[in-house]
């Protein structure tokens, strides 16, 4: 009976010995150089990434793309939490090849093993890139920008022929149309949190904006009060004042027709106004001060191996091409010249400018400010 | 070895794997719950003030009566039809009785996400009963979503089916011989409810009503996406602390809070039962 035992032992770590041999690092078929790229998000974005490797491979004859993705909220270990790995294990020529981070992804990494474990960025090797004007807030020379997203009022044509350009003109439209707007609760989504945090920080200097100094909770009380006076103008419902649950919430209020504005992430509109889900009459524009967005970048760990096929991708990635997949599937905002591109049913995107974005940072201070918001504005009733 | 040892080896053996999953997976994180529930967030030292916190904050103490009002609200109106619609299927023999009968469980194979997303497109002000009501020139504004009403109603929605399926069981136990019988010492219809089958058929309604009572303390689905902003029940509130304020120790406090409300009606519930143990003897 042991010696079975043993035997079937011995067998499963052959396998398993087998297996990880395996894994090693292998040449692709037809003579190309494997590069890998990894990327963490929703689902839309390994959809949009699928798409864009298999067209990257299908027309770069040197390099074939493998993408190892990862599902945001799933549990398994971060990104991040895979680099910093890597790079202070002192690892050279991994398969970390070129990485896709947003803002906040970025600062954490840089904060945990520093911005020089990253490529410093050659602008001969990107010709596409001379074309971009979006700067990264962080450390600009080392990753590159390949599309944007924002925050941007969403409104009804029909009831609102001629949006308000500024916060005093929405402050006033809201005053002339009580219970026409409304923003969804901070921390139940992106667009809510933009919107209390942009009228509050619009009262503070612009480095508070991407600062996580605490010194700043005691300049929120102006901001506070602006959230106090607009409350009574807001979204009502069984007599008192709502603010709905969840970016969605309020889209569906202004798709329904309840209200006639709230602040929206314009590729979450713009996705659903073209796939049917929401009115055409539905449109967006931006305000000044606007609301804030963010940029979606790449990056090359200098502990990757395959540098040159890196920026390939990159440079793939700001071409006319591959920009439009990204504005078609996922209403991304282009950062490259539209004018050769099809943006039917997306002419809106070509309105907001991502020079002019505004990014917020502000680290563990949402939590305070969340806090903060549910105590004394949503009491109010 | 003795052959009683192996035995008992045997025994220990194949209950220890579930003994085990129910340690680490209910056990384990309950203790480490109610420990964490006591300590200073900073400090880690033993305090009161987590709980207080709730007892004390108006915004918290108005949640948790706002909740109290919310469950008890449809405990009772649930109660209440479900009692009216077991006695109808329990002592109609009618077509009508039999069809509803076999569709009033229909909403419980719903999901209940779907059940909220229909309940909202139908009662929000922009909804079914408005466009209806603009048909005939009247521009009808329920005011039930975001509000006490809207969540009542759909818990309703979950809650009858369940009640009136554990009534009617009971109802079904009373046997015709004893209403018979009453009828023939003369009661009327209304003494023969009240003095045979409404004792009869107390202790599922108890029964009934702790269940009702326990599964909508802690209701997350229905009031997070019908509730209103603030006052919130006790599951947005513990979600609010977990999630977005990160204060752990506060929010294993109002778990053990939520656990604490539950218990009393879980106590209603072992004491109806062992009273019926009584009654039997």
């Amino acid at each position: 009976m042991k010696k079975v035992l043993a035997l079937i032992l011995a067998l499963c770590m052959v396998f398993a010995l087998a297996a990880c041999g395996g894994g090693a690092k292998q040449e692709a078929a037809g003579g190309k150089t494997k590069v890998t790229l990894w990327a963490t998000g929703s689902d839309n974005v390994r959809q949009i990434f699928e798409t864009l490797t298999s067209d990257f491979n299908a027309k770069n004859d040197k390099y074939e793309v493998e993408l190892q993705f990862m599902l945001s909220g799933t549990g398994a270990q971060s990104l991040a939490d895979l680099l910093t790995a890597a790079s202070q294990a002192g690892q050279k020529n991994t398969d970390y090849d070129l990485v896709d981070f947003s803002g906040d992804d970025w600062s954490k990494v840089t904060n945990l093993i520093g911005e020089e474990q990253f490529v410093k960025l050659d602008a001969s090797k990107l010709p596409n890139a001379a074309g971009v004007a979006a700067k990264s807030s962080v450390a600009p020379d080392y990753c590159q920008p390949y599309r944007g997203t924002t925050v941007i009022l969403a409104y009804d044509s029909e009831a609102v022929p001629n949006p308000p350009q500024t916060v005093d003109e929405l402050v006033q439209w809201m005053k002339d149309h009580p219970g026409r707007f409304a923003y969804n609760q901070p921390g139940t989504g992106g667009a809510g949190d933009s919107c209390a945090r942009s009228f509050v920080y619009n009262f503070l200097p612009e480095e508070a904006f991407t600062s996580t100094d605490e010194k700043w909770i005691a300049e929120w009380d102006k901001g506070f009060e602006f959230l106090k006076e607009i409350h009574p103008y807001m979204y009502k419902s069984g007599g008192s004042i709502v603010y709905p649950a969840k970016n969605q919430g309020t889209l569906d209020l202004l798709n329904q027709g309840e209200i006639d504005m709230c602040p929206n992430w314009a590729d979450m509109v713009l996705s659903q106004r073209a796939s049917g889900a929401i009115k055409d009459t539905i449109k967006i524009t931006q305000i000044q001060p606007s609301f804030t967005g963010s940029l979606q970048s790449l990056a090359i760990p200098t502990f990757g191996s395959h540098e040159e096929g890196a920026y390939a991708f990159i440079d793939y990635m700001l071409s006319p091409a591959a920009q439009e997949i990204m504005v078609k599937q996922m209403a991304a905002i282009p950062l490259i010249d539209v004018s050769g591109m099809d943006m039917t049913g997306y002419e809106d995107l070509n309105d907001l400018d991502v020079s002019s974005f505004r990014i917020q940072s502000i680290g563990g201070l949402s939590t305070s400010f969340n806090e903060r918001w549910d105590n004394e504005i949503a009491t109010i009733g | 070895m003795s052959k009683k040892a192996k035995q008992m080896l045997v025994a220990y053996g194949l209950v220890i794997p579930a003994f085990m999953v129910v340690m680490l997976t209910v056990a384990y994180p309950i203790l480490a719950a109610v420990i964490k529930s006591f300590q200073d967030p900073k400090t880690g030292e033993f305090t009161w003030a987590n709980y207080t916190y709730f007892f004390t904050d108006p915004v918290q103490l108005k949640n948790l009566l706002y909740t109290l009002y919310v469950v008890i609200m449809t405990v009772v109106i649930a109660i209440v039809v479900a009692y009216l619609l077991a006695l109808y299927l329990r002592f109609t023999k009618s077509k009508i009785a039999k069809t509803i009968g076999t569709l009033y469980l229909l909403p419980r194979f719903v999901p209940a996400m779907c059940a909220v997303y229909a309940m909202i497109t139908i009662i929000r002000d922009s909804g079914l009963i408005n466009r209806i009501g603009l048909l005939f020139g009247k521009d009808i504004h329920l005011g039930m979503m975001y509000h006490a009403s809207g969540i009542i109603t759909m818990n309703l929605w979950f809650n009858i089916p369940f009640a009136a399926l554990m009534i009617t069981a009971g109802l079904g136990a009373i046997p015709d011989s004893i209403i018979e019988g009453a009828r023939d010492v003369g009661a009327g219809k209304f003494k023969t409810f009240t003095s045979m089958i409404l004792p009869l058929s107390l202790k599922d309604v108890v029964v009934a009503s702790t269940f009702v009572f326990m599964s909508n303390v802690g209701s997350f689905t229905t009031p997070y996406l019908m509730g209103g902003t603030s006052p919130k029940m006790l599951g947005i509130a513990l979600f609010d602390q977990f999630n977005k304020y990160l204060a752990y120790n506060r929010s294993a406090a109002l778990s053990v809070i939520m656990f604490l409300i539950c218990s009393v009606s879980a106590f209603v519930y072992i004491y109806s039962n062992l009273k019926e143990k009584e009654w039997e003897k």
